[in-house]
């Protein structure tokens, strides 16, 4: 299953899976990132953090969080 | 008798209690400002960093205390701000809660009305840019709502004020009807018999609870909170069997974890209400707020141009505050003067004058002149935060920052610190962990601050003519790497918990709004003056009566208490190059600020006035009897690295609230000074340097 931050730039993803500790799921849940959301990719530069759109708000997330994160291309 | 009684106790039915709650970038803090103005309380939470802002007004015969919670995503106890939030709803009582939303992002921004109508929270709904959502093409039917969830909501303008008379109205209106909303949210079959379970577990435990339906779900949460009221139960150890047996029940049953079941179903809830209530016209056109984060973000172009904007930010802070600096000086300069002639005219002893003259208004002037810095940060500040682009800042940096361990919001407030280093250590309250300001603020003091470059320009002059402009430079450089060093092993060894995970939203542009800019500035500034002022204060009487105790010594000589330490202390930097008593002294005196270290040499040497030509020239030169180039490099070091200022200590007790980390910070930067010091100097010997 390929992770989130494999994904290119404008591509719309739906979660599969995310592998997180308790305060990082509710800290996701909150801004809505949770399994069959679905997310589209607004930016990834292959370092640094990711631009993701969820719900009509653009979240950054670091690469190392990205990578706790399966997705599938829809 | 009874005529006073029913007014006082209809007074009291007129005071109410409302809590303004809201997601980040909502205009929570523009309605909080338009709805108080100037008159607002700024205090910290008990026992927490977090600031804790409340504001009193009158609308028609009430009186309205409006306490502004602060900006969090939901209700779980992930950072400090969540856990002050829903501890406010549980203990406070508040008559009315008003959560703010952005019409831009409802379903986002329902998650906690869906969490706040579970509490029970008295709730009312203000809406706000509802204008700019329609205008991307948003319709919103609030009537529906408002019956769908079965509370009062609001369209509201936080900016233009827009609907705030009504919202008020209604919090009077509803303050006394409001209950807890009927709405019940249904998590399905499986999900409710186990919590009808846990709730017959708890009624017949004799459990009670204002809000049973909550206290069910949570423990199915496994809320932190609720689980710690409960352990204080007799029956704690069966319930905990219990929640986890439906617990695991659950999870195997839907093969998913059971906050992903539950979180789907609040979602699943509003996806649905999203879907009755709220239109969507497609628009694929590109907003501005995009183009401009094309241009801002980019990978290539994103960095320099922020390094622009701090290098602006610098410039202008300290272009601008250093003249008025010079002012606010000279000011009590003459003050002082004017003081001194008038206790000589009223025949004051000599130790009164100088108690009053280098201790109280030396020590006054001392902390206001820290006053134009941090009110013109503190301004470019809230610009940066307001419009958005501080967000961007922190995924740009966030790259690098994140290798040492720190965030990269951090990095802001450590290039503050090569300003001043007090400003800077404020600023770490735009971290949202408690575990991520700790450490910006613990490295901020190796920046090296402005204060400190009088003492490197002073020694580098005397002792390395044409290479002085690189040798500063390697002083700052120095700091630079240090930090890092220290970055890497306090995270380790003390804020054991590896980097906090980096979600942060980047919110639309938006013009900043002015009133509130100055409103937040002058808090800070003040808080400042209050706060940090009176433990400044306190530090410089203490060193004046260091510095002129015993009764009848010359004020700072080498036989006053200061003087004696300044010489005790002298032979532990021995090994450092540096072992005479003129240096203990400067060094001592340099915790006052630490210009102060050229101050000092120069009344020891006998030079008046250091700031002049042959000032410097005269006091060069004397330096060269007590100095090596290689041990005047060593002591620019020791300066660079060694205890911070007063009022960074005073700033830095202030901001985490206890005396534990200003201790931890003078002892550690001090040592760190010592050893690197004393590497420079041994290793510059056995080079063949002297």
């Amino acid at each position: 299953m390929p992770l989130l931050s494999e994904f290119y730039k404008n591509t719309t993803v739906r979660i599969t899976n995310i592998n997180c500790g308790a305060d990082f799921c509710r800290r996701l849940d909150a801004l809505g990132l949770f399994e069959d959301t679905e997310v589209e990719i607004i930016k990834n530069d292959n370092f640094g953090p990711l631009v993701i759109k969820i719900l009509n708000s653009k979240i950054a997330l670091g690469r190392g969080e990205a990578d706790k994160i399966y997705a599938e291309e829809i | 008798m009874a005529e006073a009684k029913r007014t006082k106790s209809m007074q009291k039915k007129s005071n109410l209690k409302v809590g303004l709650i809201g997601n980040p970038n909502t205009g929570k803090s523009t309605l909080f400002n338009s709805l108080t103005g100037a008159r607002q309380h700024v205090g910290n939470w008990p026992g927490k960093t977090v600031e804790k802002k409340e504001g009193s007004f009158k609308h028609g015969s009430y009186e309205i205390n409006l306490i502004d919670l602060p900006g969090s995503y939901s209700l779980t106890s992930y950072t400090e701000e969540e856990i002050v939030t829903s501890a406010f709803i549980f203990d406070e009582n508040p008559d009315v809660i008003v959560q703010i939303v952005d019409a831009q992002n409802l379903e986002r921004n329902l998650f906690m009305t869906i969490q706040l109508i579970e509490l029970g929270a008295p709730l009312i709904l203000a809406v706000n840019m509802i204008d700019t959502a329609e205008k991307k093409g948003i319709e919103i039917n609030l009537g529906m709502i408002s019956t769908l969830l079965g509370i009062p909501v609001m369209p509201i303008g936080a900016k233009t004020k827009h609907g705030v008379d009504k919202l008020l109205d209604t919090i009077v209106s509803q303050s006394k009807r409001l209950g807890k909303s009927q709405m019940k949210l249904k998590y399905g079959t499986e999900v409710d018999e186990e919590l009808s379970k846990i709730k017959d577990f708890l009624k017949t435990n004799g459990y009670k609870s204002s809000n049973m339906e909550w206290t069910t779900i949570k423990l199915l949460e496994g809320d932190l909170r609720v689980e710690q009221d409960m352990t204080r139960e007799p029956y704690y150890l069966q319930l905990k069997s219990l929640v986890e047996k439906s617990v695991s029940h659950l999870e195997t049953v839907f093969e998913k974890n059971i906050h992903t079941i539950l979180t789907r179903t609040r979602y699943g809830f509003i996806k649905g209400l999203g879907k009755d209530t709220i239109k969507y016209s497609e628009n694929h056109d590109q907003s501005l707020s995009d183009k401009i984060d094309n241009f801002l973000t980019n990978k290539f172009l994103g960095i320099p141009i922020f390094l622009g904007v701090a290098w602006l930010m610098f410039q202008a802070t300290f272009k601008v505050s250093t003249p008025i600096m010079g002012l606010i000086e000279r000011m009590f300069a003459y003050i002082g003067s004017q003081s001194l002639s008038i206790l000589e005219k009223i025949g004051a002893s000599t130790w009164t004058q100088s108690l009053v003259v280098d201790g109280i208004i030396g020590g006054v002037g001392g902390i206001l002149v820290f006053v134009p810095i941090i009110g013109i940060l503190f301004i470019i500040m809230a610009i940066l935060e307001d419009s958005g682009y501080m967000a961007r800042v922190a995924y740009l940096m966030d790259k690098f920052m994140h290798r040492l361990g720190l965030h990269g919001k951090a990095f802001i407030p450590l290039i503050i610190g090569f300003g001043c280093n007090v400003p800077g250590i404020m600023a770490t309250r735009t971290l949202e962990t408690k575990r991520d300001r700790l450490l910006t603020i613990l490295v901020n003091p190796f920046m090296s601050c402005g204060a400190r470059l009088p003492v490197y320009a002073l020694f580098a002059g005397a002792f390395f003519g044409a290479n002085q402009g690189w040798v500063i430079f390697s002083m700052y450089i120095l700091g630079i790497i240090i930090a890092i060093i220290a970055a890497l092993v306090l995270r380790i060894f003390l804020v054991k918990k590896l980097s906090s995970p980096f979600v942060i939203e980047l919110p639309p542009y938006r013009w900043p709004a002015f009133r509130g800019i100055m409103i937040h500035t002058w808090e800070k500034v003040w808080i400042f003056i209050k706060k940090a002022g009176t433990l400044i204060l306190a530090f410089s009487i203490i060193i004046w009566l260091m510095a002129s105790l015993p009764v009848g010594v010359e004020y700072g000589s080498q036989d006053s208490f200061a003087g004696t330490l300044g010489e005790t202390i002298a032979p532990i930097f021995e090994p450092l190059g540096f072992g005479n008593w003129q240096s203990g002294m400067a060094l001592t005196f340099g915790f006052v600020a630490k210009e102060v270290v050229v101050s000092t040499f120069g009344t020891l040497y006998g030079v008046s006035d250091v700031s002049s030509a042959e000032g410097v020239t005269s006091l060069s030169t004397s330096l060269h009897n007590d100095f090596t180039p290689l041990s005047a490099y060593s002591f620019m070091v020791f300066v660079l690295l060694y205890i911070p200022c007063m009022a960074v200590l005073a700033v830095i007790k202030r901001e985490t609230n206890s005396w534990r980390w200003p201790i931890f910070v003078a002892t550690y930067t001090t040592a760190v000074a010592w050893v690197i010091a004393f590497i420079v100097y041994q290793g510059g010997l056995l080079l063949g340097f002297n």
